[in-house]
């Protein structure tokens, strides 16, 4: 039983591997919805870094996402950088700009933070929008081309739900290093009484900075992801109700857990596929589920499977 | 300024005010290293407003406040961390947010000594685990000290209230501080406890940790402070050892009342 408790993220794993030769039965539209689905647990783990374990609200995470994405489109389009290279500068401008505005902006609390963090998502669409020569403004940026690694062009979505997965897979494994280190647990610290914890020697504005710049680096590189999946972006892919969809999975999964965010992500991604035969009420079925998790089941997602799990421990006898 | 007579903390005329309310008025005192000082006094005589001046929580309005020489005034709370400063809360603070558990809240208190980078935290396991494990380690024997090993991995809210005293103490303790400022540490615990804890304290100072008490138990002062400074409205009263302090009128008028029984075991 010990064993099974330490090798047991091998099974998500296997299932990611062999999901595309089995269930998906290598259909390239299943590839394409689970791109999306890795694609947006890259956006939940990075904000339930900052919101789940640090505290810090945030309603605006999309902003970032945004800033890969376009940062991407406009090196590969516009001046012929390969898109790996511009996904390393898209985390580079993502990095340095939120460590610029990081301590100023996790300087204020609570609703203030929440407005701030709003305010600047709207502010990056608004951007977008403005300097139209660039990022070709409200209508879009097209034609842009495909990831490649090592002269190999992934425009199979097959080929690139691999790729995608292994970046995500680096990504959960990162963030769950994190928060089983000293340095999780000085962001909970943060985030249950932030005077006591500087009695401690926590430089509290440093920490939520430097949490703040990970997790939107993480975004960037989703959002270069995107970026290049799409081959096209505009800026209505980046707003703020993508922020609030990213902050539906996290409540539906369970936020300060890792492990919750990631399946509120990929649920909710697949649920239109399901539903779809609602698909124009889209938003009114996210608003309902919402409500029905907050109400009747706090922890989520992965409150309920961990419930279910303890219990199934607890019948097999200790 | 140097360090004189093995001076450890040194007050010099601290002052300060909120909105118009003096709650701290020119007060000055110094501990030596190696001792256990009191700061009693009434309700609102500006006793924890003065801890929180020393710790930088709300710095003072004017003075110094000097850590074996260095002017802690102007410093932030962490910074004077690192100084060896620590300290427990009058209502105890606890890191509660998922599920962290009293062990967790202990090893916080290793934060100066790890200074967790994420990096680190990634790329060098093998460093970050070797450090943990000597941490938890000695966030065990903490708690042992302070009887409560066995609370190791419940929630701290768990506990009653003069537990989470304890583990307020433990944490503090695990910083490795020079002097330990201690809020009203024994309020909410019966006689029995407050026995215990009193020769917890006396081991503390026993391993060369400088002892600032604020307390309203004079059984407990009385018993182990070497030395006590009196407020009343802000204002210093009174300095002096236990006996010099039994034996002040103007104390006993303002604080300790007529008939005091914990002065009479000692004069």
């Amino acid at each position: 039983m010990e064993k099974l408790r330490k090798v047991w993220w091998l099974i998500p794993v296997v299932l990611i591997i062999l999901y595309p030769v089995t269930i998906g039965g290598k259909s390239a539209y299943w590839s394409g919805i689970l791109v999306f689905a890795g694609i947006y647990v890259i956006l939940a783990v990075g904000l339930d870094l900052l919101m789940g374990f640090t505290g810090q609200i945030s309603v605006g995470h999309a902003a970032f996402f945004a800033v890969g994405a376009y940062t991407s489109a406009v090196l590969t389009v516009k001046y012929g950088f390969s898109p790996l290279l511009a996904m390393f500068a898209g985390m580079f401008l993502s990095g340095t700009l939120a460590w610029v505005i990081g301590r100023p902006v996790l300087a204020l609390k609570e609703y203030y933070l929440a407005m701030a963090t709003l305010a600047f998502n709207e502010i990056i669409i608004t951007l977008i929008v403005g300097f139209e020569n660039i990022t070709g403004g409200a209508s879009g940026l097209r034609d842009i081309p495909p990831f490649g690694i090592f002269g190999l062009v992934l425009d199979n979505p097959l080929h690139y739900y691999y790729f995608v997965w292994a970046v995500v897979l680096m990504i959960i494994a990162s963030s769950v290093l994190i928060i089983r280190s000293p340095f999780g647990r000085t962001l909970v610290a943060i985030h249950s009484d932030e005077l006591a914890a500087s009695t401690f020697g926590v430089d509290c504005a440093k920490y939520k900075t430097r949490v703040f710049v990970l997790a939107n680096v993480f975004a960037s590189i989703a959002g270069s992801l995107f970026a290049h999946y799409m081959g096209f972006i505009a800026p209505d892919d980046f707003g703020v109700s993508t922020s609030v969809n990213i902050l539906v999975m996290l409540f539906l999964g369970g936020i300060g857990t890792i492990y919750g965010p990631i399946l509120g992500a990929i649920f909710l991604k697949l649920l239109p596929e399901i539903t779809y035969l609602v698909q124009d009420y889209e938003l009114l079925l996210n608003g309902v589920i919402l409500i029905i998790v907050l109400v009747f089941m706090p922890k989520g997602i992965y409150g309920i499977f961990m419930t279910l799990r303890n219990k199934a421990f607890a019948r097999a006898g200790k | 300024m140097m360090e004189q007579d093995g001076v450890i903390l040194k007050v010099v005329d601290v002052q300060k005010s909120f909105e118009g309310v003096h709650a701290v008025e020119h007060v000055s005192f110094s501990i030596k290293k190696g001792q256990i000082k009191a700061l009693i006094g009434p309700n609102g005589a500006g006793k924890t407003t003065l801890l929180n001046a020393i710790n930088g929580i709300m710095p003072p309005d004017s003075g110094h406040i000097f850590l074996l020489g260095q002017d802690l005034v102007g410093l932030r709370t962490d910074k004077i961390a690192f100084l060896g400063l620590s300290r427990t809360f009058q209502l105890v603070r606890m890191f509660s947010i998922n599920n962290a558990t009293v062990l967790d809240n202990v090893m916080l208190g290793a934060h100066m000594k790890l200074k967790p980078s994420l990096l680190e935290s990634i790329f060098l396991r093998g460093k970050v685990e070797k450090e943990e494990k000597s941490a938890r380690e000695k966030a065990l024997e903490l708690l042992k000290f302070v009887g409560l090993e066995r609370a190791a991995d419940t929630v701290p809210t768990a506990l009653s209230f003069g537990n989470q005293r304890l583990v307020e103490l433990a944490r503090a303790l695990m910083t490795e501080p020079r002097i330990l400022l201690l809020d009203e540490p024994a309020s909410g615990l019966n006689d029995a406890e407050v026995e215990d804890f009193t020769k917890l304290l006396l081991s503390i100072r026993d391993k060369g940790i400088t002892i600032l008490l604020v307390e309203h138990n004079m059984k407990l002062v009385m018993n182990i402070a070497d030395d006590i400074v009196v407020l009343d409205f802000g204002k210093k009263l009174a300095e002096g050892s236990p006996q010099e302090i039994c034996a002040n009128p103007e104390v006993i008028e303002a604080y300790l009342g007529v008939t005091n029984k914990e002065c009479d075991t000692i004069i």
